[in-house]
């Protein structure tokens, strides 16, 4: 049930990510919930202390240094709920990701139907596919017995069936699940979690649940020419919750003052995502990006579809797997200085042993910027490919991830997110500069209005309105002439020129009239230009023009490439 | 809050389990000296199944009747051609086992043959002796000694004597360090950027490498190479940290234990080399609190390998060079240098103040 504004005012959070853990204030400030504070502090669930409660506790300490409000008692003990609103919070609410993916294997019917759902089911969170089963394998039933075995699965996700589709197949591939999960020892057998034709959910039942620990949930294809992913990815990431709470030491203890069990991290972000894409233009989508240590998260979604991504790729503990797929030449096209192979290289699997470590250098830095692109890229393709992505039009664009909302100044941050997603049309990118995005999304389903109220607040840094130009003009030719007349009425003019990043101050928090006079023939996705006025944002970096092209491409001659890059370092008309 | 301590220490008290990954057999006895190679327990990983259909073989109507028919019971062994069901009578028809095996399962109408098996052992990895049974896993091994932890491994076990010389722990491993008396030892060397370095030295073979630092262009080849190779710094042209070459130097002709396994940051299991010693140590600190005083080893950025001693903990955050602001601490290196490290790019490895009051 919704919980109404005067149930619950206060709400902590406590998001235990893979390097640090987050302490979160939401409070009602003047009829509205805000954000308040977060505080942080080392994530401990591993080496040397093994227990998720001292990070969490030096977390909520950090929090209550910052606002002057006490959150734990003399004994460490949370008080929940809150003390005359004055000690306390009313609310815990806890997500996760912290942790070695699940190791997973997928079973459905046709490989091009069910089985690619419950695949994609799979990958929207943090989890290991190791194996997957279909009526077309060309594995023997015993050697697909041998493989299910040699997987070792936590989690057996059993997908198949439209609503009113196969029932024989269903029935008999739980039976050949059935006789596999006798080669397991009882202990180790996995959970199954059956996604396919509701009409069969009480047979499969009988099947498998002596068998083992199993649970049903919605179809995830309940038609031949539909997915619906939501609901089977929440019951999931419920089983995987169950999972972690048995590996995670303390992890109990803090989840005992909550209500609701802890969530990870993947599935709030999702839901906010969900959330916010019938919020704005149908046309356009809403896409969400998670630069996590471990995972990549992407979402987006608009009033009719909703898709969403966990890659086994990060910024730390995920580095190694992002290398594996990495050449060299995918990094070096991004760095503004000339570096070796064995500089970059040398220092990115470094990062692989340490993953906690921080660039100190500029050098450094400008590394792991370049590795921010690239890892965009990656999940820019990866979604174009794997979920049903055909247009980089967003409106808007929600980044989150410390290696960019920690980076130096906001234009590398806008530069960074520009060459790795490559929007089109005109987009309004936004920075989780608090990672506050999945504590959201946890919050909504029994508190829709705190991440309505907190997502309308300033808790959110708009970085900047990026209107993207597509032209053929020569590089250097004036391809726009853009003029911005403010809500004040402040008018600034701007020639705009192919090939460059060029900005018009516009303060965040600003609104403005934006109109734009092609001088030549140019491409400005899902807007007719020159014809109405726009409304735009401000943001930290202003509004921003980029005729750089779509794909980016950069000169493969090193002297030329690191001349544009130095050119893109800063605005073309400051 | 507490930070892991990477030991680097002459003479400690090594506790460790090792345990099978399953259930299994455990082959030693608490009190028991072991070696490292030693197998302490091992068990049988079913790898290849064949599934009997009598329901069908025999043609019959429903599973019940199968059952019934069926002659043996879940966990009996069973050899080539014994028989699994028959129908009895004048014209019995036979339905027999293909290759041998155990039953795993009898349900409707199909038996189950485990018939392949892979052995799955944990070896010791450290001299010293079994001081707790974990039932049906493994033991707990303890010894005393040097223990040197790592950063980096191939994944494999290995023990033999170690030879070193103060000239070679600071050069690159080269085919021209390797010769026919190296073979059967642990070598140390600064670090490693050819291939053919590792292969001539597994070709010999050696028993175990030691090195400051690889170029991750060799972790293909390093992960194919039959003996353990283990990392001390990381990644690049890192020589091995001074109080590591101390210790490596003086356990010279010492009979040394590599277990390189990979570091998994979230078990907190990490390659380590130990040299069992007679005289008893105290038992390892694990964590310690940052403290001035502390003896620590940066790990990352321009300062890597380097050790030295922390002289403050600065207040607040911090600017960095290329802007970040972060909690981080001064240290003091040997030769004098001074440089303030972020507090996650070092890592204690002596707790004990260097400046008591």
């Amino acid at each position: 049930m919704a919980t109404l504004l005067t149930d619950v005012n206060s709400v902590l959070g406590i998001e235990i990510g893979s390097v640090q853990t987050r302490a979160v204030l939401f409070d009602v400030v003047e009829e509205t919930y805000q954000f308040l504070a977060s505080g942080s502090a080392s994530t401990t669930c591993g080496e040397p202390i093994f227990d998720v409660m001292p990070g969490v506790i030096a977390a909520i300490r950090d929090l209550q240094e910052i606002t002057g409000r006490f959150f734990l008692d003399l004994n460490n003990k949370l008080i929940i709920p809150s003390h005359g609103g004055v000690e306390g919070a009313d609310r815990l609410l806890i997500t996760l990701s912290w942790g070695a993916d699940l190791d997973v294997v997928t079973f459905g019917l046709l490989n091009e139907l069910s089985l690619e759902t419950a695949n994609r089911l799979a990958r929207t969170l943090p989890l290991n596919v190791v194996d997957s089963f279909g009526i077309n394998d060309r594995r023997s039933t015993q050697a697909q017995m041998d493989a299910l075995l040699a997987a070792k699965p936590r989690i057996l996700i059993f997908a198949g069936g439209s609503d009113r589709g196969a029932t024989r197949t269903v029935g008999r591939t739980a039976n050949k699940i059935a006789a596999s999960l006798h080669l397991f020892n009882a202990e180790e057998r996995p959970k199954v979690l059956f996604c396919g034709n509701r009409g069969m959910a009480r047979r499969v039942k009988e099947i498998l649940e002596n068998e083992t620990s199993y649970a049903s949930t919605n179809n995830i294809r309940p038609e031949i020419e539909n997915e619906d992913l939501t609901q089977a990815s929440f019951d999931l990431n419920q089983m995987v919750i169950d999972e972690k709470m048995n590996s995670i030491n303390g992890l109990e203890r803090i989840a005992a003052f909550s209500n609701e069990k802890p969530q990870l991290t993947g599935i709030g972000f999702q839901r906010v995502i969900r959330f916010l894409g019938k919020q704005y233009d149908p046309l356009r989508k809403v896409l969400g990006i998670d630069l996590g240590s471990a995972h990549v998260t992407a979402a987006f979604a608009n009033h009719n579809e909703s898709q969403q991504i966990t890659l086994p790729i990060g910024t730390g503990y995920g580095l190694e797997n992002a290398l594996q797929q990495t050449r060299f030449a995918d990094l070096e096209k991004w760095l503004p200085e000339a570096l070796s192979e064995s500089q970059v290289m040398d220092y990115l699997w470094q990062k692989t042993l340490f993953p906690n470590s921080l660039p100190v250098s500029e050098t450094d830095l400008q590394i792991e910027l370049a590795l921010a692109r690239h890892l965009l890229c990656m999940t820019m393709r990866e979604l174009e490919l794997n979920a049903g992505l055909v247009s980089r039009s967003f409106e808007p664009v929600l980044v989150g991830g410390s290696i960019l909302t920690h980076a130096a100044t906001p234009w590398q941050m806008l530069t960074a997110l520009l060459d790795g997603i490559q929007p089109l049309g005109i987009t309004p990118l936004v920075i989780d500069k608090h990672g506050i995005l999945s504590l959201l999304g946890a919050a909504a389903k029994t508190n829709p209005l705190l991440p309505v109220q907190v997502l309308e607040s300033t808790a959110f840094i708009n970085l900047a309105t990026v209107v993207s130009i597509g032209s053929k003009a020569k590089s250097g030719t004036v391809v726009l002439k853009a003029r911005l007349q403010t809500a004040a009425g402040k008018v600034r003019e701007l020639n705009i020129k192919q090939g460059e990043l060029a900005s018009l101050p516009l303060a965040f928090g600003e609104t403005a009239v934006l109109m734009l006079k092609p001088e030549t023939k140019v491409n400005i996705a899902d807007i007719e230009t020159g014809k109405e006025p726009i409304k735009v944002r401000g943001g930290v970096c202003g509004l921003v023009f980029d005729t750089r092209g779509r794909p980016l491409t950069l000169p493969k001659e090193q002297v030329h490439r690191l001349a544009m890059l130095d050119r893109w370092s800063k605005p073309s008309n400051q | 809050m507490q930070n892991p301590v990477t030991q680097i220490n002459p003479l400690v008290k090594i506790r460790r389990n090792r345990i099978l990954p399953v259930a299994g057999m455990v082959l030693v006895r608490v009190g028991q000296k072991v070696t490292p190679g030693e197998i302490l327990a091992e068990t049988l990983i079913p790898t290849k199944h064949i599934n009997i259909d009598v329901l069908n073989a025999l043609g019959l109507k429903n599973t019940d009747e199968a059952e019934k028919l069926i002659d043996r019971q879940v966990g009996d062994l069973v050899d080539k051609h014994d028989i699994i069901a028959e129908t009895g009578g004048l014209f019995s028809r036979v339905i027999r086992a293909p290759m041998p095996g155990k039953v795993i399962s009898i349900k409707n109408g199909q038996v189950l043959l485990e018939v392949e098996s892979r052995k799955v052992v944990v070896q010791s990895g450290y001299a010293g002796q079994v001081v707790e049974i974990l039932i049906d896993r493994g033991a707990v091994v303890e010894t005393n000694g040097t223990l040197i932890q790592g950063v980096w491994g191939n994944g494999l076990i290995g023990f033999g004597p170690f030879v070193v010389d103060s000239q070679s722990i600071d050069e690159e491993l080269t085919p021209a360090s390797l010769s026919i008396n190296t073979r059967g030892t642990i070598l140390a060397a600064a670090w490693c950027e050819l291939e053919e370095s590792l292969t001539l030295a597994g070709s010999l073979p050696i028993a175990g490498l030691v090195l400051g630092s690889m170029s991750p262009r060799l972790i293909p080849c390093a992960l194919k190479q039959n003996y353990p190779i283990l990392l001390l710094e990381g990644f690049g042209r890192v020589a091995i940290n001074e109080q590591a070459k101390n210790v490596l130097l003086a356990s010279a002709q010492k009979e040394m234990s590599l277990n390189a396994i990979k570091w998994d940051h979230y078990s907190g299991i990490r390659p380590e080399i130990s040299i069992a010693l007679q005289a008893s140590g105290a038992p390892e600190v694990e964590s310690a609190a940052i403290a001035e005083g502390q003896k620590v080893r940066v790990h990352s950025s321009s300062y890597a390998g380097k050790t030295g001693v922390l002289t403050a903990i600065n207040a607040g955050k911090t600017t960095l060079p290329n802007g970040l602001r972060t909690a981080t601490a001064s240290v003091l290196f040997q030769n004098n240098e001074k440089t303030v490290v972020p507090f996650s790019n070092f890592d204690i490895i002596e707790v004990e103040d260097r400046f008591p009051a």
